[in-house]
């Protein structure tokens, strides 16, 4: 809880790694917290987790027993909570892309001590994200038939110039690159747990995962390209993949989503939201795991920075559409963004949005706030509420009042659409929870690569003595 | 794994025998790889917790194969996505819309950008796993007690020697490279 020594030097970078280590005490300090049995905090959490999962289940049930129509969806808010949940999970998941992929091509050496923790962050959210848009078809075990080109009988074949179709390949295209990515990376940290691990059966299991890694120059020689080439071709397939979210909207003639800015406003919104989502669940696990010497206030500073900057991006993006639905002098959009979404029945949540959205993150000017943990703990959770009434708004408000008034139908959620939201958000802890005990939250072998550079890097302060 | 891979009992197994050798710097594991490499010693290997910085050239390896394998998954992909839609929507089931081009370039590149991606992600990852030749559960280095630290915080070298070699030459030569220490590891008959 305690901020840092602001004391010193102001030009003074603050440090990544923080106290004196050999790779010896950054390999035991890492991998400690899955050594340690859990605690009372983490089966609490776990519990609250699982309780949500259960909901999850049966919610799941009750849809695949009785149909679609137990969602509140209707004619004409056709599309609701199934795909907002479905934007805010992807959108979530694309900043662990962002700091392992873009930032290891900026070398950008802060990223070293998050990386692992946001890309399993983007796998689970990935998994959550995905839920929805099976769900929605109604018969999952289907799904694969009306998705995925395949010569039937009735050579129907997908309609490849929908983005819905695109969407169907970008999203599984992102998901096994993620689990690529994510796993390449684990591999040496896997053996790391084999070696250091001090009983037989988990010498064993962490052994199997370990693939007989041996650290072996040869590998290492290819594996660095692997990795390397890995982060390259996920950056731009992170801006592809919200893109084409976001065409599934740009692409039809409804006021509110005929915008050419949606792409890289949604990009920008996507980042902001994922670096939330990564200090939501970062700032508890550094204090609970002991992680306070690698995630340093330098990373909290800077993910703080990179809120405010996507943050003001996504205000840019508010005022463009506004400033576009006056401009074009367009009855319709006009009417659909200073009328409705100012003053219909979902003006609240649009004042939400604007408020954590724009206002909130205003706060990271100071640097007293991006030093301050519980400052930045709420502001988190204020912006992946905005960011989820941000969805909100361009969905629902927008469907349900487009041209005609006569089509005009107001829109709630019924307890399945709600038990569907909370679920996920249950799936998504419990993977995180079990990712925590059973994983390594911080690339080991990264830090270590990292704790050698900085020591031969004479510009930083030396870290740990110098092999 | 190729003497002994498999041979049964009788076969005439012979057992591979490396000389792993312990530095206690990387900077040191470097140039006493280098030396041994240049002492006349082919395979070589290093085993470290990290990859360092100049072990292509202390090993003497060649250019990475990786990218081009990456580059053919890429173009794979490509050509793949492409001719897949183009198939679909000109050959097998042309459907004219309001008379608009049944070949729409400017549609089908998101699809061909994607599977470009995912061929050539996948490439990536089991284009490494197979050049490496993992998973491999056993390799003989694993029966040093040693050789637990080389994924925490050891600099190992380990030298396989010639069927007919002489494993005292070869200590001394990683003595004089620089080693802490040096011990014979003789792989196990399965």
């Amino acid at each position: 809880m305690a901020a840092p020594n602001l004391s010193r030097d102001p030009l003074e970078p603050l440090p990544l790694l923080e106290g004196t280590h050999t790779d010896k005490t950054i390999n035991d300090s890492l991998l400690n917290h899955v050594w340690r049995g859990a605690g009372k905090g983490w089966w609490a959490l776990f519990g609250c987790a699982l309780s949500a999962l259960g909901l999850l289940v049966i919610a799941i049930c009750w849809t695949l027993y009785k149909g679609i129509g137990v969602w509140g969806n209707n004619i004409p808010v056709g599309w609701a909570f199934g795909i907002i949940n479905f934007v805010w999970w992807i959108g979530i998941g694309h900043a662990g892309t962002l700091i392992s992929a873009i930032l290891l091509l900026f070398q950008q050496k802060w990223r070293t001590s998050i990386n692992r923790f946001a890309e399993a962050m983007t796998l689970f959210a990935v998994i959550c994200a995905l839920l929805f848009p099976l769900l929605h078809t109604g018969r999952p075990w289907f799904a694969a038939y009306w998705l995925m080109p395949y010569p039937s009988v009735q050579r129907i074949w997908p309609q490849f110039k929908s983005p819905l179709t695109w969407d169907v390949f970008a999203v599984s295209t992102y998901f096994t690159i993620s689990l690529l990515f994510w796993f390449l990376g684990l591999v040496p940290d896997l053996a790391a747990l084999r070696d250091s691990s001090k009983s037989k059966t988990k010498r064993m299991i962490y052994g199997i995962f370990a693939l007989g890694w041996r650290g072996s120059g040869r590998h290492w020689a290819e594996y660095k390209w692997a990795y390397l080439l890995l982060a390259g071709l996920s950056t731009p397939l992170v801006l592809s993949v919200h893109t084409i979210v976001s065409f599934d909207f740009a692409v039809s003639v409804l006021p509110g989503w005929h915008t050419t800015i949606f792409p890289p406003y949604f990009v920008a919104g996507a980042v902001f939201s994922g670096f939330a989502m990564v200090m939501t669940w970062m700032l508890p696990a550094r204090e609970f795991l002991g992680l306070k010497h690698v995630v340093t206030f330098k990373h909290l500073e800077n993910m703080a920075k990179v809120m405010l900057v996507t943050g003001m991006m996504v205000t840019y993006g508010y005022v463009m559409e506004h400033f576009i639905a006056w401009y074009s002098g367009n009855p319709y959009e006009y009417s659909q963004f200073f009328r409705v979404r100012q003053h219909g029945p979902m003006a609240p949540i649009y004042w939400l949005m604007i408020f954590c959205n724009c206002v909130v993150p205003q706060i990271f000017w100071s640097k007293r706030a991006r030093t301050n943990v519980l400052v930045l703990w709420f502001a988190s959770i204020l912006i992946n509420v905005g960011m989820w009434c941000e969805r909100f708004t361009i969905i629902v408000t927008s469907l349900h009042r487009d041209f005609i008034p006569s089509k005009w139908e107001n829109y709630s959620p019924t307890w399945v659409d709600i038990s569907l939201f909370i679920g996920t958000i249950g799936l998504f802890s419990t993977l995180f929870l079990l990712f925590l005990k059973f994983v390594p939250a911080v690339a080991v072998t990264e830090i270590k690569e990292l704790r050698h550079e900085l020591a031969h890097d004479p510009t930083t302060e030396p870290v740990g003595e110098t092999h | 794994m190729s003497a002994g891979h498999d041979a049964h009992e009788d076969s005439g197994f012979v057992a591979r025998r490396f000389v792993l050798a312990e530095f206690a710097t990387p900077e040191g594991l470097l140039s006493g790889t280098k030396k041994v490499r240049e002492a006349g010693y082919k395979d070589i290997d290093t085993h470290t917790p990290m990859p360092l910085h100049g072990l292509e050239e202390a090993l003497g390896l060649g250019r990475p194969k990786i990218p081009l394998i990456v580059l053919c998954g890429a173009i794979a992909g490509m050509c793949i996505a492409y001719s897949l839609i183009y198939f679909c929507n000109v050959i097998d089931f042309p459907i004219n819309v309001a008379n608009r081009p049944m070949h729409s370039p400017p549609a089908n590149i998101p699809i061909t950008f994607e599977l470009a991606v995912l061929l050539a992600g996948g490439s990536s990852f089991f284009g490494f796993f197979t050049l490496a030749k993992l998973p491999t559960p056993y390799h003989p280095v694993f029966e040093s007690e040693d050789f637990a630290r080389a994924a925490v915080d050891g600099y190992f070298l380990s030298i396989e020697l010639p069927p007919d070699g002489d494993q005292d030459k070869a200590f001394a030569i990683a003595q004089s490279a620089g080693a802490l220490s040096a011990e014979l590891v003789t792989e196990s008959e399965r």
